[in-house]
């Protein structure tokens, strides 16, 4: 290969990674790209030609799936629930990330480290007294419990992360705050939040798309039609038109398009998120 | 000096010591939520799971291990837990060694590295019930693209009920879960690749190595720590699958693909709390002594060496 340029060796080695990667890709994708095209066929093409595209585009199957069933109330749902758990999650565990990384106080250990437990178990581990305890605040159905349950999970993970993010800020910076008569909630709302933008962002993107696509504590928690989330109105949906297979495919759609918006917009804070969360 | 003294934060030397309440404050509303909705529920599971109770009397009565004692003589519990160490077996290879080979090949290449870890991660953004329907399609039997595919290209003696035969139907589960998770490992390796520094690669280029000597002498070792967060999250997520095999099989046929997870699941559903807190208990231990004991070996193993 000497007679080739350095720059066409380096394409050529790199060639077999391409095709695997171009292979992977596709394969990865084609399930995606088919529930797509099925979503627009009619009931008899799916049934008699899996394979093929759509021979003409069916777009009355997302009307009814939409108002055939509860979406719209579903997708309502989704949105409060996500965006309110996202919104306390950040506050609150930025509040107590800053305590436990830059103040000094007895416990401060013990209780950071009370929080670490909370991500060793898996969640069945607290299902059965969750759901009583639900019942007896008077809030199980409701998705204000739904909320206060996805903050409690999200909890311990935003507070490890922050608390990392947040050890990394110089104390000059607090020091000099505190001699402009700055106190330390001041400090925190009007210093460290601002400059922390970028790593709430990813944390913020981690926790919506856990808390979007969440499913067994809502199973579990709630039965009411009108208090569903997407993810479980898919299950209700599913199980109700399982023998109409276009509306199958458009509702799967309806909840996976959502998911698909935010990550082309925050697919790097998203990543980020996770990257930074398990490497620090 | 003077102003370490007066900063924030900082104890300062006197007589008496006086317990600062701002540091509480500014914790309080987390540790609440928490220890209400997280932690209070896994530590009244583990209480209850040794007392007579259910979701609708306010009753309880002392009952010792009887709850463990029925769920260790209930072959449905070593049959579902039996299943979750077959899925953590075959997660901390298959798709382990996808996301790293597959991080390594974008490492590797120079255009469209971030096209590529985008779309081989999309698949990881979805809730389990978008993956499980798209994978309950994909298996239907006549309207499923997979017989499809099979009777296409003439291999239709091996299209297969892939969800209905019990001997498939948990590895179907699985290759659901796999296509969802890959992309994790993937985009982890990613990042632990990037730290590397980039002259112990260029050493080795100029030194001759090829692709494997490079992978098993330079980036295997150096991700070391890498290794054992992504294994640790396989252990967590293979020991709690749920939604995927709720909706894709319900733990069937005749619990051929059921887990731990669905079977606690069940119980409550059956109001038996007794059996479901004790069987939750149960693979609550074993995923900490897992996974502890994990990530100790690892750490005792780089000390070591």
């Amino acid at each position: 290969m000497e007679f080739l340029s350095g720059n066409t060796q380096r394409r050529l080695r790199s060639l077999p990674f391409y095709l695997v990667l171009i292979v992977t890709t596709v394969i990865t994708l084609v399930p995606i790209v088919w529930v797509f095209a099925s979503a627009l066929k009619s009931n008899k093409e799916i049934r008699e030609n899996p394979l093929a595209l759509p021979s003409e585009w069916h777009f009355q199957n997302y009307v009814e799936a939409w108002f055939g069933a509860s979406f719209d109330q579903y997708f309502f749902n989704s949105i409060f629930i996500t965006v309110t758990s996202v919104a306390i999650v950040l506050f609150l565990s930025s509040l107590a990330a800053y305590a436990f990384a830059k103040m000094r106080f007895p416990g401060n250990q013990m209780i950071f480290f009370v929080f670490l437990i909370g991500m060793a178990f898996p969640l069945s581990a607290k299902l059965g007294p969750l759901l009583s305890l639900m019942y007896e605040l008077n809030l199980a159905n409701s998705r204000f419990g739904l909320i206060l349950v996805y903050v409690a999970g999200s909890l311990p993970f935003a507070i490890l992360m922050l608390r990392a993010f947040f050890q990394g800020f110089p104390q000059e910076l607090e020091d000099s705050a505190a001699l402009d008569g700055c106190n330390r909630f001041q400090f925190y709302w009007r210093i460290l939040l601002p400059l922390s933008k970028p790593s709430l962002m990813a944390l913020g993107i981690f926790v919506f798309m856990g808390t979007w696509n969440e499913f067994f504590q809502a199973l579990l928690l709630i039965n009411e039609d009108s208090k569903r989330t997407l993810p479980l109105g898919l299950t209700a949906f599913q199980d109700e038109y399982f023998t109409d297979f276009a509306l199958s495919f458009a509702g799967i759609n309806i909840t996976a398009v959502p998911v698909i918006i935010v990550y082309i917009m925050f697919q790097r804070n998203l990543i980020e998120g996770i990257t930074v969360g398990s490497l620090k | 000096m003077a102003q370490a003294l007066s900063s924030p934060g900082q104890r300062r030397p006197g007589p008496r010591f006086r317990l600062d309440p701002m540091p509480y404050l500014f914790i309080l509303p987390a540790v609440l939520i928490y220890v209400v909705f997280n932690l209070g529920p896994v530590v009244a599971s583990f209480f209850f799971s040794f007392f007579k109770w259910d979701l609708l009397s306010p009753t309880t009565e002392f009952t010792g291990f009887d709850h463990y004692t029925f769920i260790l003589n209930d072959d449905r519990f070593w049959n579902a837990l039996g299943h979750n160490f077959i899925f953590l077996g075959l997660a901390v290879v298959i798709p382990v060694s996808m996301g790293l080979f597959l991080a390594v090949f974008i490492y590797e290449i120079r255009r469209g590295r971030v096209v590529f870890r985008a779309a081989l991660f999309l698949p990881a953004i979805f809730s389990g019930v978008v993956i499980a329907y798209v994978w309950k399609w994909i298996y239907h039997s006549f309207a499923g693209v997979l017989n499809a595919v099979l009777e296409a290209v003439g291999l239709g003696a091996f299209t297969q009920l892939w969800l209905g035969d019990p001997n498939l139907a948990l590895y179907s589960t699985f290759v659901a879960y796999t296509w969802a998770s890959f992309g994790y490992s993937m985009v982890i390796f990613l990042a632990g690749l990037q730290d590397i520094s980039t002259d112990i690669f260029d050493a080795a280029r100029v030194d001759g190595a090829n692709f494997w000597q490079k992978l098993f002498y330079i980036t295997i070792p150096c991700l070391y720590d890498v290794f054992t967060f992504v294994i640790t999250l396989r252990i967590f997520t293979a020991m709690g699958v749920f939604g995927v095999i709720y909706i894709l099989t319900g733990g069937g046929p005749f619990y051929a693909s059921d887990v731990i997870d669905i079977y606690v699941f069940r119980m409550i559903g059956n109001f038996e709390m007794g059996w479901a807190t004790a069987a939750a208990t149960v693979n609550a231990v074993i995923v900490v002594i897992l996974s502890t004991g994990f990530i100790k070996y690892r750490e005792w193993r780089s000390w070591s060496s």
